[in-house]
């Protein structure tokens, strides 16, 4: 009864616009293409992790050590080293943190996973088998691995900043940058309407400023923004400014399309030129009337109108970023202006839309000018101006300290950290291992495979910081096997805090020694990775059709 | 396309056809040779996704020709992104998508089943048996089978809701979202039980479900809402709301911007009085229209995707935000039915008509952020339709796209259950007891028409077959074991794919609407008829 396919096998009679693999080999290359992506980026792991430098066709040099940036950059024509290429970008916009990792175990489960179907375990009870050992991992993490922050204060909230600045370009700069990441997000919280606090990420300015070194880089409350005040005729410093941030051009009007200005005597022509200068100025005068001193503008202010400011006393910043004027307005309080039209058809600027701040002040950073706004009203903001080098320098700074924010803010939201240093994933293999035994179907055989492909983080991060990766990794299983043996109340239980001290080559208390991270980012990590390389190991067929004929344009005539 | 079909066919007529040209025409072998090309080619198409049915079935990976990724266990999508070329091949691909628009379940089963009647069809042409009596033959069968099948069901009560969430896990479980069936399923029966009568209507429109894709968050995230969802965000680059209590919803399919003049309609502007005129004139204009609307009590205002003028611009938007109206645009022209369905409002074409009664209440709309993406949702409608809205969540694009699929596969099987109200129980026990009594009708009739029962109840058994193949059992020994349960009275037993064995699929909670197997059996033997009936191709221009 099977055999009736069996005589036109595969290929020979199917005839598709394109080529078809099945079965093993399918499965052989996809995992193929995901070990060589994780490959790429595993020696990045970690404290003593290398860098990469990816140089595009245009000759642009990106140098970097988060996962997520190298993915990005390499152009994956693989449709599985796609799905974790997406696997690692959903890892940083939903967490921030963990790119690295999460590639490296959805791609050592998959190796794994291929394995045990070489030795005739249907993918089937594969994926069974590491659903089970994802789901039983999560509820380990939270049951036994997580501590709460409350208990541990703001140095945790330091030593998760710490941990995962340790990795990058500013780890030699630790504690600093990381003291940095945590006073400047604090400085940025706001209570949503349901009173639950949120900690915007974005509300963190980071400014980048070449020149001088890392260690030279500053926090500062307020608002800075990359833009000089428009006339050097105009005040460096203003006291209590009003400020109105608009989103129209203050320039000499134009008609729109479709309107023909048509004169039959010269001297009209000057009126309608006047005219044309007059309405903006009318424009200006009415901001000037409402008490406006300061003036941020998306867009140009024209030199006649500059002048008139400037003779006011007021002000003006022009062709400011979109998202720069919105955080200043959200700040001060003021209303991003479109327009002055009110409801009676007629211009003015509404009280309600200006907003106010303590100080605002042009400063000089380094080559440039640069605008800062100091006590606004509604929120205070948070800026980081970053020193450093040169570019390629500065700009892994940001990811750097990016990374370390959006680490920061996990914590502060959900409120709990794990040790790091692999001392989870360590655990989690000896839990899962233990787990296994209890179940006596096929199952059994992934979940120590699943527990097994965990280890590969510790091993890589001492692999990458050239220790003994099998005394230091032996050794560990040896500390949490007592610890998850061990009563709750005996001191052997806090063995399960143990970890990697990468730099001294040997074990210790890693929640001691401060190495911490988000509970939450190492969860989401798992459920990640476990899905993407169940995604994965699923297909037992691909079928590449060949691009699509440009249909030629009937127009193309010759 | 015709000169690929062409060389096709020329290959698949083998070695054996004779390159010179007006021999073709008399060779009096010819029509046989089509006919098993034919049979080959719709074969291979069948073989192709095999190995997806089941829970235990596997993924396709599709590069498409623009180098998109589609990842599908559904048999109707994958073919569908498979260019087959084969005429015949492609005959089983609108074959499946028919099994989609009809059941939207089933649709690996219809097209694997269709292709082991094919190979059934060609051992009886062999025999010598004419291809238009195995046709009627397998047309009688066919009829049988549904006669036994609709025998062998039992009639449900679209009340008994445990029965509609077990039909939706059997639907999901063959799924990449399989394990979230305890999720999806209730979702899924809630939905098209609100937007159908149980007692009155025949039919559900499962296009009044409304899916809204967000990537962000895991599947268990997917939600039905109560209200309504919309795909697209509230404008608030002029700072207008983001939540809005006690709304008033308008649809408007007009534009808040200046009103464009035909093509060569020039203003001729001869004095500079005139100048402050027209930006007054714009001004009055768009504060006008506004002035209107809020008159009309309105304070949520959606506004239909235009072309050839902007729905708005940022005065009319100014002036909303001053009169606390949210406005979300970009709403598309097919939405608006859905939308005006759901909230009880009528589109509104013209602000003169803009009134009131045409209003939407709803009491509470509001922008939500969750797992990084943003949605509008509206809740408390009065006057609400029948209709029903979902969030769908997944890790990334791919997981979302296939579980959609999904969803809508797990919804026409309730749809298929308010048609027709009756289960059978799946993991292959209908088509073995089909088979069997197939085989014992065969013996008693004589001729043509008794082999073609018996090889029609021997093909029916690939179903059974191939799940125990998918599922890392032996074939052999788990439908030899069936029959046997089967010859024996026991009508429900089934593969039980987890414990791989044999087992009462009703007490494994396996079951289908009956819907989807009849609809299979007669939609693959009309395929495979009329595939035997061709005896020629011609490349036509």
């Amino acid at each position: 009864m099977s055999g009736i396919f069996d005589k036109n096998n595969q290929d020979s009679a199917l005839f598709i616009g394109g080529s078809r693999v099945s079965g093993q080999e399918v499965r052989a290359q996809n995992v193929m293409a995901a070990l060589s992506i994780a490959n790429v980026i595993k020696t990045s792991l970690g404290p003593v992790g290398l860098d990469k430098m990816l140089v595009d066709d245009v000759g642009d040099v990106t140098i970097s050590n988060d996962g997520a940036t190298i993915l990005q950059l390499l152009e994956v024509e693989h449709p599985a080293g796609k799905i974790l290429v997406k696997l690692a970008q959903q890892q940083d916009t939903e967490v921030g943190d963990g790119t690295t990792s999460v590639v490296i175990i959805a791609a050592e489960l998959l190796r794994r996973g291929n394995e045990l179907i070489k030795n005739h375990i249907h993918p089937a009870t594969v994926i069974t088998g590491y659903r089970l050992a994802c789901k039983e991992a999560c509820k380990f993490i939270a049951d036994q691995m997580a501590l709460s922050v409350d208990k541990l204060g703001k140095e945790a909230l330091v030593s998760v900043a710490m941990t995962t600045i340790s990795s990058k370009i500013l780890g030699s700069y630790g504690t600093f940058f990381a003291e940095m990441a945590v006073d400047s997000l604090s400085a940025v919280k706001t209570l949503d309407f349901r009173g639950k606090p949120k900690y915007p990420v974005k509300a963190v300015n980071i400014m980048k400023v070449k020149g001088a070194s890392a260690r030279e880089s500053s926090y500062f409350t307020g608002y800075a923004l990359y833009r000089p005040f428009t006339s050097s005729a105009m005040k460096r410093s203003l006291k209590n400014p009003k400020i109105a941030v608009i989103d129209f051009d203050i320039t000499k009007t134009r008609m729109k399309m479709g309107v023909n200005i048509v004169i039959d005597n010269p001297d009209q022509l000057e009126a309608i030129r006047k005219r044309e200068a007059d309405i903006s100025a009318e424009r200006v005068r009415i901001l000037l009337e409402a008490g406006v001193t300061a003036v941020f503008s998306t867009r140009g202010i024209d030199d006649m109108y500059v002048k008139m400011f400037a003779e006011a006393g007021a002000v003006t910043v022009t062709r400011v970023p979109k998202d720069d004027a919105r955080r200043i307005a959200k700040g001060t309080g003021a209303s991003l202006v479109t327009t002055l039209a009110n409801l009676e058809g007629d211009e003015s600027l509404d009280a309600s839309s200006i907003g106010t701040a303590e100080l605002v002040e042009q400063v000089r950073l380094s080559d440039d000018d640069v605008v800062v706004i100091r006590g606004a009203k509604e929120q205070q903001a948070s800026t980081v101006i970053l020193r450093g080098a040169n570019d390629y320098m500065l700009d892994e700074m940001e990811r750097s300290f990016h990374d370390s924010l959006c680490a920061v803010k996990r914590v502060l939201e959900s409120g709990a950290v794990v040790p790091g240093g692999g001392s989870v994933e360590t655990a989690l293999d000896v839990y899962l291992e233990s787990f296994a035994t209890t179940l006596g179907s096929r199952e059994q055989l992934a979940i120590v495979e699943f527990a097994n492909g965990l280890l590969s983080i510790p091993k890589q991060l001492s692999i990458n910081a050239a220790k003994d990766s099998i005394r230091l990794i032996s050794k560990l299983r040896a500390y949490h096997t007592a610890a998850q043996t061990a009563d709750a109340d005996s001191p052997r239980s806090a063995l399960k805090n143990y970890g990697l001290d990468l730099h001294e080559g040997k074990i210790r208390d890693n929640v001691k020694a401060g190495v911490l991270e988000p509970a939450m980012s190492k969860i989401k990590m798992l459920k990640s990775a476990t899905e993407a390389a169940i995604n994965i190991l699923r297909i037992d067929d691909m079928i590449k059709l060949l691009p699509e004929q440009q249909k030629e344009d009937p127009h193309a005539h010759m | 396309m015709s000169a690929a079909v062409a060389t096709g066919a020329s290959k698949m007529t083998g070695p054996s056809a004779p390159k010179k040209q007006n021999d073709t025409f008399n060779q009096m072998d010819k029509p046989t040779q089509v006919r098993l090309s034919n049979i080959t080619a719709a074969k291979a198409v069948a073989d192709a996704i095999r190995t997806s049915l089941g829970p235990r079935g596997m993924d396709k990976m599709i590069e498409t020709g623009k180098k998109e990724v589609v990842i599908s266990n559904d048999g109707a999508t994958i073919l569908k992104h498979m260019s087959v070329l084969h005429p015949a091949a492609r005959m089983l691909v609108d074959l499946s998508a028919a099994q989609d628009v009809e059941a939207g379940d089933g649709t690996t089963s219809v097209v694997v089943l269709a292709g082991s009647l094919l190979s059934a069809a060609e051992k009886l042409l062999k025999k010598g048996i004419h291809p238009t009596q195995i046709a009627e033959g397998f047309q009688y069968a066919a009829i049988e089978a549904v006669k036994i099948l609709e025998e062998i069901s039992t009639p449900i009560n679209l009340e008994d809701r445990e029965f509609l969430l077990k039909s939706a896990t059997t639907s999901l479980s063959s799924k990449v979202v399989s394990q979230y069936s305890s999720v999806l399923a209730p979702i899924v029966v809630d939905s098209v039980l609100r937007i159908v009568n149980p007692s009155v209507d025949t039919n559900a429109d499962i296009s009044d479900i409304r899916i809204v894709k967000k990537v962000g968050g895991t599947i268990d995230d997917t939600e039905l809402v109560p209200g309504l969802v919309l795909n697209q965000n509230v404008i608030t680059s002029a700072g207008g709301p983001t939540r809005i209590e006690k709304a008033k919803i308008g649809i408007i399919q007009f534009q808040l911007s200046p009103p464009k003049p035909d093509m060569d309609n020039q203003i001729v502007v001869n004095d500079y009085r005139q100048m402050d005129r027209i930006l007054k004139e714009e001004r009055n204009y768009l504060l006008n229209l506004v002035k209107k609307i809020k008159k009309a009590g309105c304070t949520v205002l959606l506004i239909q995707k235009s072309i050839l003028r902007d729905a708005v611009n940022s005065l009319s938007l100014h002036f909303l935000s001053k009169l606390k109206i949210m406005a979300i645009k970009e709403i598309e022209r097919d939405e608006i039915e859905f939308i005006c369905k759901a909230t009880g409002c009528k589109p509104i074409a013209d602000i003169d008509s803009f009134t009131e009664d045409k209003l939407g209440y709803a009491d509470l709309v509001e922008e939500v952020e969750s797992n990084g993406s943003r949605i509008v949702q509206i809740s408390g409608i009065k006057n609400a339709g029948k209709t029903a809205s979902i969030i769908m969540r997944g890790a990334n694009q791919y997981v979302l796209d296939e579980a959609e699929r999904s969803i809508h596969d797990a919804l026409c099987v309730i749809r298929c259950l308010v048609k027709k109200r009756a289960l059978v129980v799946g993991g292959g026990a209908p088509e073995i007891e089909i088979s069997q009594r197939l085989s014992q009708l065969a013996k008693t009739q004589t001729g043509f028409q008794s082999i073609c029962f018996q090889a029609f109840s021997e093909a029916v058994e690939v179903i059974p077959t191939t799940l125990a193949e998918n599922s890392g059992l032996s074939p052999i020994s788990i439908v030899t074991e069936l029959r046997n349960r089967h010859a024996n009275g026991e009508k429900t037993a089934g593969i039980n794919v987890r414990k791989g064995t044999i087992s009462d699929m009703l007490k494994e909670n396996v079951i289908q609407p009956l819907l989807v197997s009849t609809s299979a059996i007669e939609l693959s033997t009309e395929t495979v008829r009329m595939l035997l009936k061709i005896d020629d191709i011609l490349a036509s221009r």
